[in-house]
Parts: structure tokens; sequence; C-alpha cells
């Protein structure tokens, strides 16, 4: 619902719009539906003038369909596929982050979900040149972590230093304050940041639900809105500048005592691709994890890698955690 | 700003009835006179008022810098190195930390009772007052006593154990202590006043910018006796880790908090794990938990964003917090987090001062 307002269109001045308040039309939903030879005779105002107001306010908001296969070429041109810097999530993510998706990982504390978002960020930022923006809402974000991740895979200081101007970081502590941020990167943030040759082609969330979960539930009634906004402003983004945006999440436990992934069934269809991250219990070195994955659009669901948080770049598989998952999911 | 209506911090009943009224936008609004916001929403005079200052407000340049300036990560780095972190005189613990307890995060130091957790509180207490000549930050502490273990006496034997180390005298401790109003009240406002003061922190930092150091000691207590409805204690929580992360990293105090550990049983075996739920776990930035194993008291580094998890002896003496002292030992155990430990009642102190 759009007001009349003067200057949203040529043509429309203050007289324009008395006349059409005094016929009760104050939005151009209202204005658009009404047929202009019934407005021109109740109102002083020229048919002409009305008709050309109207096409020019019809070209203006009106949404209009794409053919399927003009959207599967624009999608073969601007979709790349980001690798995360480790093989083993590579496999499980169909070889990487999609752009224009949204990709969450969930895990309980210490399960190394920043830890891989800090991975993704320095793959993107050193291998690919590419700018990556980065959202902290919880103090995690440690420059000293992401340099010593560079240092691992450069001994050059000026690359290194490079690859760090290119990851830009805003933190935001609320919801409010998450959407304001997010809703600026979209209007004028990442044009702005896209200037100068590098481009930006992620966008990262640490973590969504912590500024969410204190939101929802109770007798609290803006949650579910709050919810769904910061939802659409992320598929907008991602869609909008062929962005991927990886979110992070917290897990609770169902009611047979299984991890899954918090913030509830609404926003389980947000993102499309879900990895939850779980520690190896007794596993001899204490930085193994396993990443299944609970939700995919292109590969069988349950396929679990497991990785090393300390080398990005070995992989470690274990055999048996896969047997394990699939067991306990196959549980009704 | 683009800002959508829905997404503005206001009442949702304000919302819905400017939504109707068909705004979209906060650039709708801004031009708009109370009168005939009121007259055009169906809101109220005050409830106009408010919305308009609230608009007014949000383009200060304040605000608008935190949610519109990104820092790059190379700026992040300088800033980091130049904040510092507080030291424990622990050496072995220092470097599991990566330098000590940093400032601008929020840690968290889990233990069963007696095991050192206030102590631990008390020496950074000293720790942060360490001049910057002898590497210390210099800065102040703000010690937040929720259970009324804080004594005076025993910070004095480790400031002045502390100023030996540094050999020069200091002449006052500096130390600011709040006691809450829970002493007088019932259990309903213990867990408000502790809210309260959580909101009143903020002015209280911008008005003495030399506090490097926030300690609330413990934030367990009041939680978790009494609270009937434990999804919003949940929520309650939720909401206190962000404001506390948020001071953290605006005022760059370093906050640290201390929490009990309850029993978890599954399969017939009963586990320690930190008290307060799941999704507590998330809150703090670094985790440490402090365990028993036998007689030797072991930290370990849980949960960090920059560091390697790892787990070190420590021992409590007569001068504070302290390393263990070398002796051959078999390889600490790496996944100390699941080892069920003995239900050790608190050891008379008499026992470690030797």
């Amino acid at each position: 619902m759009v007001i009349l307002r003067e200057g949203i269109c040529p043509g429309i001045n203050e007289e324009f719009i008395k006349a059409l308040q005094s016929e009760d039309i104050k939005t151009v939903e209202d204005f658009v539906s009404c047929n202009p030879e019934e407005l021109a005779q109740k109102c002083s105002l020229s048919y002409k003038a009305l008709v050309a107001v109207r096409r020019v306010l019809l070209a203006q908001y009106t949404a209009f369909p794409v053919s399927g296969a003009d959207l599967y070429e624009e999608l073969l041109s601007s979709t790349a596929i980001l690798s995360t810097g480790n093989p083993s999530l590579d496999k499980l993510l169909d070889s990487g982050l999609y752009t224009g998706e949204i990709t969450e990982l969930a895990g309980s504390p210490g399960s190394g979900k920043t830890q891989v978002c800090f991975s993704v960020a320095v793959n993107i930022s050193h291998q690919l040149k590419q700018t990556v923006f980065y959202i902290d809402t919880k103090g995690g974000m440690c420059a000293n972590r992401l340099l010593q991740m560079l240092q691992s895979k450069t001994p050059n200081m000026e690359e290194q230093m490079e690859a760090l101007q290119k990851i830009k970081v805003l933190r935001v502590f609320d919801v409010f304050s998450l959407l304001a941020c997010l809703q600026n990167l979209r209007s004028n943030g990442l044009q702005k940041a896209s200037v100068g040759g590098g481009s930006v082609k992620a966008l990262m969330v640490d973590s969504v639900s912590a500024v969410l979960s204190s939101m929802l539930g109770g007798k609290q009634n803006e949650g579910m809105s709050l919810l769904m906004q910061v939802a659409g402003e992320l598929k907008m983004i991602a869609r909008d500048f062929s962005i991927a945006v990886l979110v992070t999440n917290h897990v609770t436990k169902d009611g047979n005592g299984h991890l899954k992934a918090g913030l509830g069934q609404s926003w389980s269809h947000v993102p499309r691709t879900r990895v939850l991250l779980q520690r190896i219990e007794g596993a001899e070195t204490s930085s193994l994890r396993t990443a299944t994955l609970t939700k995919s659009s292109r590969q069988a669901c349950h396929l679990v890698e497991g990785f090393d948080l300390c080398h990005w770049s070995e992989e470690r598989r274990t055999s048996i955690s896969g047997k394990r998952k699939l067991e306990e999911r196959s549980k009704p | 700003m683009h800002r959508t209506v829905p997404s503005l911090p206001l009442a949702p009943s304000v919302k819905v009835k400017l939504i109707n009224a068909g705004f979209q936008v906060a650039s709708d609004l801004i031009d708009m006179r109370p009168l005939q916001l009121c007259k055009e929403a169906g809101i109220s005079q005050e409830e106009a008022v408010e919305v308009l200052q609230m608009l007014r407000d949000d383009g200060q340049p304040h605000q608008q810098r935190a949610a519109t300036e990104s820092l790059t990560a190379l700026d992040l780095l300088h800033q980091e190195q130049a904040l510092g972190s507080i030291v424990t005189f622990c050496s072995a613990l220092d470097d599991a930390l990566g330098g000590g307890v940093p400032v601008g995060k929020t840690t968290e130091i889990c233990g069963s009772p007696g095991v050192g957790k206030t102590q631990l509180c008390m020496q950074l207490a000293v720790d942060v007052q360490i001049p910057v000549c002898f590497g210390g930050l210099g800065g102040k502490a703000l010690y937040i006593d929720t259970e009324g273990s804080f004594l005076v006496q025993r910070v004095a034997d480790m400031a002045e154990a502390a100023v030996q180390h540094c050999t020069l005298l200091a002449e006052d401790t500096g130390l600011i202590q709040l006691y809450p109003f829970e002493f007088i009240y019932e259990t309903q406002n213990k867990i408000l006043s502790n809210i309260f003061l959580v909101y009143l922190l903020p002015d209280f930092l911008s008005e003495h910018p030399e506090v490097r150091l926030v300690v609330i000691d413990s934030i367990a207590f009041p939680f978790r006796h009494d609270f009937e409805d434990l999804s919003q204690r949940t929520r309650l929580l939720n909401g206190l880790a962000q404001q506390l992360i948020q001071l953290a990293t605006q005022h760059s105090v370093a906050v640290v908090l201390t929490n009990q550990m309850t029993t978890r049983v599954s399969n017939g075996q009963s586990k320690l794990v930190p008290a307060l739920g799941e999704s507590w776990g998330h809150a703090a930035t670094q985790r440490l938990i402090l365990h028993w194993e036998g007689l030797r008291r072991l930290a370990s580094l849980y949960k960090s964003p920059s560091q390697m998890e790892a787990t070190i002896q420590y021992q409590i003496t007569v001068q504070g917090f302290r390393d263990a002292p070398d002796e051959p030992r078999p390889t600490p155990a790496t996944s100390a987090v699941s080892s069920p430990s003995g239900n050790h009642s608190k050891h008379p102190r008499m026992e470690d001062r030797s």
C-alpha cells in the first residue's frame, strides 16, 4: 500500500491529491482500481491527466512476469558456487555455497559454527579476492583468528592485509539494529561496496538466533513478525545481489532428546540448505567434528562428513557416525 | 534511511495502525507533524510524539554508525591489539586463553562449588588494575556479587601479593562494588533487580570510563530458584546475554560471568554440565569450565572463537590464583568436559594454603 503523495509521479500535485482524497482515494492501489471516467466526473480533474498518471503509476508499481527460460538463463549467468575451503564440507554442500541462497549452520556451543564462518570468509577474501560482509551479533568475531588462518594460507604479509581488508564486519546486538543494518545494506551498502572493483559475494550473520530467540514465545506477539522480516531481508539481499548468505543458529532438543536447529518450524523453511554440526564424543583429538546435512534441495539428506577444525586444508572422514545418524533418524 | 515501518522498535499496536494508514517506510513518516500523524493513523498524541522522537533519534550519528558503518577486519585487528587482555597470574591459563581474559568479550566461568570461580574473579579484579608500565591495563573493576561470597580481606591479600609481584606500592585498590538490592527484597525482586542493574550499567560505564572489567558472580544464582516459567527464564537470559555483549563491545570492558553446575542424567549415567540450560551455552563468547580431577583442579577452555580447546592445571594459594607446581603427571584428559567429577563439597581453605 503506497500512499499517494506529491512527487511520486509527474502530474501529481497538491490539488490533485486533495481532489482524490475527497473521494476517499489515498493509496496507489485505490487509484488504480478506480475507473478513470467515473473519477473524472466526480472530481474536477481532466480525464487525460488521470489516464496519464494511471499509466505511469502502473508502470512504476506493478510486477512484471518473467518467462521461465529467461529466468533460467539469468540463473546460469549469475549464480556462483563459493568453496568453503574444506573439501568435506564442500562435498556435503554439493561443491560449496550457492549465491542467491541462504545456507544455515546449526550446532551446540563449541561445535564450530563460528570457525566455519571464519574459514569461508577467509577463503572468499583470499582465494576468490571478493568482499565479504560479516554481521556479528555475539561478539565472536576475532580478527586475530582470521589472521591466523590467513597466515597458514600464505606467508606474504601484504596478501594477508589485503584479504583482511576485504572482510567487512558489522556489529549489531538486537533484532531492530539487525533489521536496520540489513535494510541499509540492501538500499545502498552493497552497491557502495561493489564500487571500485571488488564485488560482494557473501554475507554472514553469526548468529541469527541470538537476536531472535529472546523475542519469540510467551506473550510476545511481535516475534514471528520480526523473524519473517529478517528472513525476507536476507532472501531479498541474496536474490537481488546474487550473494551467498550463511547464517548460524543454535540447537534445541526435541521430544526424544535429539538435537534439532532452533527458532522453530517457521524458520526451518527459510534457509535452502541446513547443516548440523556436532562434536564427536570420545574422539582422540578434541577438534574433530561431524557435519550432517538436514535439509537440501540438491542432495539426499542425512549425509555426514567428518572434518577437523584445526586445519582447513585437511579432511578426516569418519565412517562410524554416518550409520549412527541414519539409525537415529529412521526411528519414528 | 530506508527502514520499513514494521522493522522500527515501536509497540506492535502502534505499528499496526501506521501500516493500516498506508505508511510503508520511515521516510514517509519523517516529515509529518504530531497532530497530522495523530489524525491519519488514529494513534494518540503521545504515541505520535514518541514515534517522531524515535525516528529523529534514529537519524543520530552514533546510532546510524553502529548499524551502517562497517569495520574492515584489518581495523578490527588493530582494535583488538589495542584493547589487550587481563592476566590471571596463572601462566598456563593465560597461554590457553591467548594472553588472558580478553577485553571486549564475555567470558563465562563454570564450576562446582569450591573449585575456585570466585577466587579467579577476585584475582581478575585485582589484575585489571596492574599499571600499564607493568604490562597490565591500569583499569578499574566493577564486581557485582549476587551470592555474598565476596570477601574484602581475601581481595586485600591477593592485592598485596600482586603488588609485591610488581614491586610497587599501590595506595588504594580502587574497587567499586555494588551490593544488589536483593538482600532486602523477596525472591521475585531479586531477578528484577539484577535485570535493572544490567540496564543501568551503560550509563554507569559512561560515567566511569576507566572501568575495564565487570564481574557478575554469579549469574546463575538469581535465575535458578523459584522460576516457574522456564521458557520465560530462557528468554530473559538471552536478552541479558545480548545486553552484556553490547556493553562489552561498546564500552571496551571484559565481562566475566560465573555459572554453577547441574547434573544431567542420560542413559542411566549422570554428568555435570553448566547450569541455566542449553541455550545459555551460546550466550558467552568464551566458556571456561573449572573442575576437579581427584585432588587436582583443572580448567578447560570449552568454547572460544580464537583459541583451541585446552585443559590446564591451576591451584589456589595464599597469594591467589596461580600455576600448579610442576610435577610428573599423566597427560591431562582432553575431553575433560564429559568426565564426571566427584561431588566434592567446598574444601576448607586451610587445605589449599600449603
